[in-house]
């Protein structure tokens, strides 16, 4: 009989503690860094402009600069500009043309910097 | 008496030998600790050398785009510069110079016109033509943008 109740008292010893061999698994969390999308946009496309054809005006050729405009068929009028602001118009073109320039060049060096090809 | 005097040496030397293998196996944990430790300080360092030659590779990147924008800087004043020369050069007076040989200034003027627009294309992206890319004389350059529109151009001194 008292061999029972040592087997029986061992058997409850097990049994309630039984569970807690090897315990419950861990949560390992861990985190792993994604890199930012690319975003990849194209370079902007190239301008296409259209040719236009300047018409020098003077007191001298005004008549014959109108008739041969009458004589192709086109409106007789012109849109005029002075010889200083003909400069000014050509100057503010280089200014507008080196902006284009300047922030198309930016442009390209960001995305080198911050979207590298494989291979750079 | 003699019996109580083994079993307590025994006990002692039981006690004994078990402090002393609870010792080593604290100090193979203490050993094993160190180890880890020492190979995620060598893993630190590693990462920490990975970091340092990224920056130093990116602060070369950095210099050496200010430089190229720099210089493009420098080439749009100096092609500022040109494009006032030719208006004023030697007193020039394009005006005057307009009545006196109107066709021949219409002439300049659409080819100046024709050349300024080229450069707006080729500033927006456009590609260069072969004979833009080749380019060296004076007589083949486009005169309002040579630095963008004929990179094999070096202009007389």
């Amino acid at each position: 009989m008292y061999h029972i109740n040592k087997i029986f008292a061992l058997a409850l010893i097990v049994l309630l503690t039984g569970c807690s061999i090897g315990g419950e698994k861990k949560i390992k969390i861990f985190s792993v860094e994604k890199p930012r999308e690319k975003l990849d946009y194209p370079m902007p496309t190239a301008l296409q402009l259209e040719d236009l054809k300047w018409i020098i005006i003077t007191s001298k050729n005004a008549e014959e600069v109108f008739k041969k405009l009458e004589e192709a068929g086109i409106d007789p009028v012109l849109f005029g500009l002075t010889d200083k602001d003909y400069q000014l118009l050509a100057k503010n073109f280089a200014r507008i043309r080196q902006k284009l320039q300047e922030t198309n060049n930016l442009l390209e060096e960001y995305k080198k910097y911050y979207e590298p090809k494989e291979n750079e | 008496m003699f019996g109580q005097i083994k079993m307590i040496i025994t006990v002692v030397l039981i006690a004994g030998i078990a402090g002393a293998g609870m010792y080593v196996m604290k100090l193979r944990s203490d050993n094993a600790i160190l180890k880890a430790n020492q190979h995620k300080l060598e893993t630190a360092i590693t990462e920490q050398n990975k970091v340092l030659e990224k920056q130093k590779k990116d602060f070369t990147a950095i210099l050496e785009s200010n430089k190229k924008l720099n210089v493009l800087i420098n080439t749009f004043k100096q092609d500022l510069d040109d494009l006032d020369k030719r208006f004023t050069k030697k007193n020039r007076d394009i005006g005057k110079l307009a009545i006196d040989r109107t066709k021949v200034i219409e002439r300049i003027i659409n080819k100046g016109g024709k050349n300024a627009a080229r450069c707006i294309e080729l500033a927006s992206g456009a590609e260069h033509t072969e004979a833009e890319l080749k380019a060296t004389k004076n007589s083949e350059i486009n005169p309002e943008c040579p630095a963008l529109a004929n990179p094999s151009y070096v202009p007389y001194q």
